[in-house]
């Protein structure tokens, strides 16, 4: 076999193995979309749910101190994806909602809504640093 | 061995390709070109819409649309920011309470001067935009500055851009300030960057998406948005600045909107206007 055939062989074999190889996060997000929260799917042998790591959060016992560490570290991730110029439009209004709630000792329903803030906030936050990486992507050559 | 050698320059050559493509391509203070930019984006739109002659961009989404170009030429029989315009004259002209008005702050009397805005300013190492000059120009002068987005500000832009009509965009980039190129990529960076909770960029509407229906509206190309500005549009009902229209796309990507001259929205506008070069200035304009 020809150097060049070799040459492209290995080039081709290694970028087909990266393209076949799904991470986690994209299996995961794959079986959120198609079946929403609450879902089983496996990864690499073990067993997983859909839950995001903030809904998690959100299933703890509904009590004012696990409501208020929940809006509390809603707020503060609010603030990081505010710090880089990525913050999301309603997170801060959801949060408000979730601090109402808390007021009101709806415990859940603050734990729900800091939850789906702090998620915001958190996919805020992975969007810049994508952006930051691919932005060049998008310019016209 | 040499097959082992054979791989392994195969596998290096997978591993280094995204970083060539970044060093080629100019993303980096060291590589960036804008002309390269402005012309690419030129050749872009020439494959998008075939036909359409460059100078004809200052007309946004007219330019590309005939249907739409048929009802923006009813419309511009009588052109509904004419008395905004008549307004605006009346303010620039209008001296402060100090007897002095806007034509002693700025060169040639602030007549014909639209299409040297935005600038990069070297003393205060940032970019410049001719309604934050309208506002430094009140302050130094004893008034209130003007609030950015519509009102008086808008008007007087208007009149300004007015008397500058026909005249031709050539933003300069200092080649002796590195800080002026900086600020043309963050500009650029901040056109094509997707954000908000809609993923969007303005690259994303304005770029890949120009002329591609919105529910029931058709976004502009990029080329040429700068020239017409400030613009009487028909959803607000009054004229307003750059700016303001800005903030409505960053807030439309469901952004918490950077509020109007921000250092970020000038340096887009930078670059934006930079793109434009070669255009002319054509506003203030009419859109939907």
């Amino acid at each position: 076999m020809k150097k060049s055939t070799l040459t492209l062989l290995a080039a081709l074999t290694l970028a087909s193995g990266v393209a076949q190889a799904e991470t986690f996060q994209e299996v995961f997000n794959k079986h959120r979309a198609m079946y929403g929260k609450g879902h089983e799917f496996t990864y690499e042998g073990k067993t997983y749910q859909t839950y995001h790591p903030e809904e998690v959060e959100a299933m703890a016992e509904p009590s004012r101190d696990n409501a208020e560490a929940l809006v509390a570290s809603a707020e503060a991730k609010r603030q990081d994806a505010a710090a880089v110029g990525y913050e999301w439009r309603f997170t801060g209004r959801i949060l408000k909602q979730a601090q109402e709630a808390l007021a009101e000792e709806r415990y859940q329903d603050a734990m729900d809504l800091a939850a789906q803030a702090k998620y915001q906030a958190r996919m805020a936050i992975q969007q810049q640093a994508y952006a930051e990486e691919n932005w060049h992507l998008a310019v016209p050559e | 061995m040499k097959t082992i050698r054979n791989w392994l320059l195969g596998a290096g050559l997978v591993a280094v390709a995204p970083l060539a493509l970044a060093a080629e391509t100019g993303f980096t203070l060291e590589t960036v070109d804008p002309e390269a930019d402005r012309l690419a984006l030129q050749e872009f739109y020439q494959k998008r819409f075939p036909g359409v002659p460059v100078e004809e961009y200052v007309n946004g989404i007219y330019a590309v649309d005939p249907p739409s170009r048929e009802q923006w030429d009813a419309l511009m029989e009588f052109p509904p920011y004419e008395f905004d315009l008549e307004e605006g004259k009346v303010l620039f002209e209008t001296p402060f309470a100090n007897g002095k008005t806007y034509a002693d702050c700025f060169e040639n009397g602030g007549i014909g001067i639209r299409h040297k805005y935005p600038y990069w300013n070297k003393e205060e190492g940032t970019v410049k935009t001719l309604e934050q000059e309208i506002n430094e120009c009140r302050e130094a002068n004893g008034e209130e500055p003007l609030r950015w987005k519509k009102g008086a500000i808008a008007q007087i832009s208007a009149y300004m851009a007015w008397t500058s009509r026909g005249k031709t965009f050539d933003i300069e980039i200092p080649e002796d300030d590195p800080r002026a190129l900086q600020a043309y990529l963050d500009g650029k960076q901040f056109f094509y960057a997707k954000r908000g909770q809609l993923n969007l960029s303005c690259a994303n509407c304005h770029l890949q998406g120009s002329r591609v229906l919105i529910r029931a509206d058709l976004p502009g190309p990029m080329l040429g948005q700068p020239t017409h500005f400030p613009v009487y549009r028909s959803k607000w009902g009054e004229i307003g600045t750059l700016h303001r229209r800005y903030e409505g796309c960053h807030r439309d990507s469901r952004s918490v909107p950077l509020p109007p001259q921000s250092e970020e929205f000038r340096k887009l506008e930078y670059f934006q206007t930079y793109m434009s070069n070669g255009l002319v200035v054509n506003g203030p304009g009419a859109r939907k």
